[in-house]
């Protein structure tokens, strides 16, 4: 069933509509006890020759077939605008989050969002409005988590339908390594002595390059805020650690142990030199990640180590 | 699924709904079931809902199952059966009602909201008239509610939402059920049988004995209506006849259960009449028609019997239509058989001597028969009767006493006392028992026959003319072939009638019956004959069974499509919130007032607007619009501040014009809404 829906409309790509050929209706379970209980009753009102009861069971059966148009139009012109998945470190939560848009003068009650077997996650929607949709997905091993398969329905009005509609967009969910391991941080050259200077800023001795635009996941410690003191944008300090400033995290200085346990010694060892704020780079076997700090190269950083090994390119 | 192992509880809300869907079914059958049966729904749907909150105070699995047990019980010893439509009533109430103690999940929520449209098929079952018809569509109306709060309990939609979707949805659907009521195939017998339900029986009677018809006048019920094609018979010829008495034992007359014979062939004489009879049911065999009707109305379970009377095979227990038509003049063509003038000569013997003694006297004054029986007549006019409805009680040779004692009666004295002379004259009578009359609906196009039309007359067989009908009433007070029962003896009326037969409420009674009448004819009659009928006119009716399921399909899918193409585009306003009402209702007011709001303006330039145009207003609405700006556009308001404005737009006073209040109104009333 599900490879033959997925065959019948192909893939998806976000901004998607919800188009007629697209939703599936069937009765639920209270539905088809309803229809049980109109059949009954029409038996006893054509058994009494009751006109009556036969025009009551009759009023039920044009109900239940209006409820069929109101179910199937609550999930019609939909749109699916936009999503995002959240990353998670191996074992926490991920999130799937979604934006969906109503653009009728209708609102749409109770829809049901669900990646089948892992999570579902209910909204409404106002009319001529748009709500956003979390999606907890809980994650394995790291890498990549596939959520190929997310399915909106609903009940509404009366539960005695479900319509739904499959949407086959590729969701691509970064599983990081779980942070994990025991070593310490690999020591900078410079405190090889033993003797770790206690620093103002972590930037002392690194190299000023100039002044970039703020980009989302910079750090407010980087923002130039002198000269945003005068009338300058928001600008950000940019540094090129020098050489001799920056932790190497290397994969080749953890032997003895396992691939994987590497990984998640690395991700501990990204996590630690990012909360103090330093420069790292990262050297994997097969890959290098120059020195950098902030969110983005943590991330990148992270999604290098998720990454490491599988098939299929890194993202950028 | 998952999800039906670890059912979400319910909330209050839903369970209410639910509960007072069931209760308000139970409440349809409250007069057929036992007062015990009701109480313990209503009790178990407080319980449900007050105990709601705390589980604890709910009974357990083996209390309910114990309460189940006693109920069922219950209703056995009260009905020797949990079979048939009143016990199965009742066990449903009493299953139902545990139902709801146990309800948990939404699944149960819809059990008892089923439990509750079968409650409502059965009340359709039981009874069927227009009033109630449309309490029948308000429960229906309160069970789809129930079921669109119990399924999506916590949506942003209100339950005023939800209810109104229900009654949207249901009047969406009614298209399709009267396609459905007049297409879909009707069975033109039963699938199962069926127990006849049992009914007090109504109307006349077996037997007649003095002052057994006037009980029937209290009763201002219908007791049949009538659809004549063309022109109606005068009011003198309105006779509707039913049982027809032959045997006498001095006091009580009856009728007695004979071997269908067939009537003996009469030549019509005058017109003849067509019409459509509709009898409201009324336990007893009789189809009543005008007298005297021609034949039988065929492939019906009815016969005409020897002495022209339509008796069903069974008691009329539900409303029954048929087609007849009659001859108030004919001729018998032959003689009076033996067997039928020996039974229409007998009195008791040694009974109502003096009667007999009379009638003696008469005949022999007298040479034919037609003499004696107007010498008789006159004798009844010119003796001083009074035509009363409470007269005195009669002693056990009833004739006598009401022809020399009480000579006050109603018309069955009158008709048993002539039957009597006649016999004791040696004339072959009967009593025949029936209506008389009849109230015209105009609005209707019909005769309205009720209860209180009933009427006995006489028959008297005169050779060469057959069987005559003599009415002695008629005699005594001729104004009853005019007039109905209750234009002559107000007296007989309840205060309840008397109220209902007030001038001004005469019209809306018609229209009121009309309406009942069209329902029963049209809506309740409806039936398989009907239906072919009605495929012959649409000229469907050689297509057959495949034809049926085609156009059902058809024009339900033509529907469909055009609800699906209607709604989706339909424009719903959006749900506006209490404060934006009553900002609306206050410029709408104002707008009436002749300062309409631009529609960019916000209300701080409206209020602007109004203090250049009306500066008398300016003092109230200035600081009032400042209000509503705040409440609008500032930080979240509270509902009291929301009220509080709402009563405030409510009360202030918006009169049409300025009143002579000028220069200094005019300046405060700027400077507040600057202020504002």
């Amino acid at each position: 069933m599900a490879a033959w829906v997925r065959r019948r409309q192909g893939p998806d790509a976000l901004p998607l509509r919800l188009h007629r050929r697209r939703i599936y209706i069937l009765p639920t379970r209270s539905g088809l006890g309803f229809s049980a209980l109109l059949l009954v009753m029409l038996l006893a009102g054509l058994n009494y020759q009751n006109s009556l009861a036969l025009l009551l069971v009759f009023l039920l059966t044009g109900f239940v077939l209006v409820v069929l148009q109101q179910c199937h139009r609550n999930l019609l012109d939909v749109r699916l605008t936009d999503a995002d998945c959240r990353p998670a470190f191996a074992g926490e939560r991920g999130a799937l989050a979604l934006l969906l848009t109503n653009p009728s003068p209708m609102a749409r009650y109770a829809l049901e969002l669900e990646l089948p077997g892992k999570s579902r996650v209910g909204t409404d929607l106002a009319a001529d409005s748009s709500a956003r949709a979390e999606l907890a997905v809980a994650t394995g091993a790291r890498g990549v988590l596939r959520l190929d398969r997310l399915k909106l329905s609903s009940t509404y009005p009366f539960g005695l339908f479900r319509a739904w509609a499959w949407v086959h967009a590729p969701f691509e969910l970064l599983v990081y390594p779980r942070p994990n391991g025991v070593r310490p941080l690999p020591e900078l050259p410079g405190e090889s002595s033993g003797l770790a200077r206690r620093r103002a800023s972590p930037h002392d001795e690194d190299e000023w390059c100039g002044l970039r635009p703020l980009r989302a996941g910079d750090s407010p410690r980087q923002v130039a805020w002198k000269a945003y003191a005068r009338g300058a944008p928001l600008m950000v300090k940019e540094y090129a650690a020098s050489a001799a400033r920056r932790r190497w995290l290397d994969f080749s200085q953890l032997a003895g142990l396992d691939t994987e346990r590497r990984l998640e010694q690395l991700a501990r060892w990204v996590l630690e030199a990012d909360a103090r704020g330093e420069a790292y780079a990262l050297v994997l076997p097969d890959r290098q990640l120059d020195a950098g700090r902030g969110l983005r190269h943590r991330s990148r950083a992270l999604a290098v180590l998720a990454l490491h090994g599988l098939p299929g390119e890194p993202p950028a | 699924m998952k999800r039906a192992a670890r059912p979400a509880p319910l909330a209050l809300r839903p369970l209410a709904w639910c509960a007072a869907a069931f209760v308000a079914g139970v409440a349809l059958h409250v007069t057929r079931i036992p007062l015990w049966a009701s109480a313990a729904a209503a009790a178990c749907a407080a319980w449900t809902l007050l105990a709601q909150r705390s589980r604890r105070w709910m009974p357990g699995r083996s209390a309910r199952l114990l309460l189940a047990f006693a109920g069922t019980l219950g209703v056995l010893t009260l009905y020797h059966t949990l079979n048939g439509l009143s016990a199965g009533t009742a066990l449903l109430v009493v299953m139902g009602s545990v139902k709801l103690l146990e309800a948990r999940t939404r699944r149960d929520c819809f059990i008892v909201v089923g439990t509750a449209l079968v409650l409502l098929l059965a009340a359709c079952l039981q009874e069927q008239a227009l009033p109630v018809a449309a309490l029948y569509a308000l429960h229906a109306w309160l069970c789809c509610a129930a079921l669109a709060i119990a399924a999506h309990p916590r949506i942003a939609q209100t339950t005023r939402g939800s209810v109104l979707l229900a009654g949207q949805s249901l009047a969406l659907a009614l298209p399709l059920a009267v396609l459905l009521f007049l297409l879909f195939p009707r069975l033109s017998g039963s699938l199962w049988g069926l127990p006849h339900p049992r009914l007090a029986a109504t109307g006349l009677g077996e037997s007649m004995s003095p002052g057994s018809i006037s009980e029937l006048i209290e009763s201002h019920e219908p007791a049949f209506r009538v659809w004549f094609e063309g022109v109606p018979p005068p009011p003198a010829q309105r006779y509707w006849r039913g049982p027809v008495l032959h045997h006498f034992d001095g006091f009580t007359w009856s009728r007695r259960p004979r071997p269908l014979l067939a009537p003996e062939p009469r030549l019509p004489l005058g017109p003849g009449y067509h019409y459509r009879m509709l009898l409201e049911a009324s336990a007893r065999p009789w189809w009543y028609a005008l007298d005297v009707v021609d034949a039988a109305p065929e492939g019906r379970r009815v016969v005409l019997t020897y002495d022209q009377q339509l008796v069903g095979m069974e008691p009329v227990s539900e409303t029954l239509s048929f087609r007849a038509s009659s001859h108030p003049l004919t001729r018998a063509l032959g003689a009076l058989p033996q067997a039928e003038r020996s039974e229409d000569t007998v009195l008791p013997r040694e009974r109502n001597p003096r009667a007999a003694a009379l009638a003696a006297q008469l005949r022999r004054k007298t040479r034919t028969d037609r003499e004696f029986v107007s010498a008789v007549l006159e004798w009844l006019r010119t003796g001083g009767f009074t035509y009363s409805l409470t007269p005195p009680r009669l002693q056990l040779d009833a004739v006598d006493d009401f022809l020399f004692r009480t000579r006050t009666g109603f018309c069955g004295h009158y008709a048993s006392a002539f039957v009597s002379l006649m016999r004791s004259g040696g004339i072959p009578a009967h009593v025949v028992t029936g209506y008389l009359g009849g109230e015209w609906n105009a609005l209707g196009g019909y005769l309205l026959v009720r209860q209180n039309a009933a009427h006995a007359w006489a028959e008297v067989w005169l050779a060469g003319e057959g069987w005559t009908r003599v009415d002695p009433t008629a005699v005594v007070a001729p104004e009853r072939l005019q007039k109905g029962i209750d234009e002559l003896l107000p007296g007989a009326l309840s205060e309840t009638d008397r109220l209902l037969r007030l001038a001004w409420l005469a019209p809306l009674e018609q229209a009121w019956d009309a309406a009942n009448a069209w329902w029963a004819t049209r809506v309740l009659e409806f039936d398989s004959s009907t239906q072919q009928a009605l495929l012959q006119r649409l000229g469907l009716e050689r297509f057959g069974l495949t034809a049926f399921g085609w156009a059902i399909g058809g024009v339900l899918g033509l529907w469909l499509a055009i609800l699906a193409w209607r709604i989706g585009t339909l424009p719903h306003p959006p749900a506006m919130d209490r404060l934006a009402r009553s900002y609306r209702r206050l410029c709408a007011r104002l707008a009436r007032a002749g300062v309409p709001r631009a529609s960019h303006a916000g209300p701080l330039d409206y209020a602007a607007q109004i203090a250049a145009a009306r500066p008398d207003l300016a003092p109230e609405l200035g600081p009032l619009l400042s209000r509503y700006a705040h409440l609008r556009y500032g930080a979240d308001a509270a509902d009291c501040a929301v009220r509080e404005f709402e009563r405030a737009a409510a009360r202030v006073r918006i009169t049409r014009s300025a009143r002579g209040q000028n220069a200094p109104s005019r300046s405060r009333a700027t400077r507040e809404s600057r202020e504002s």
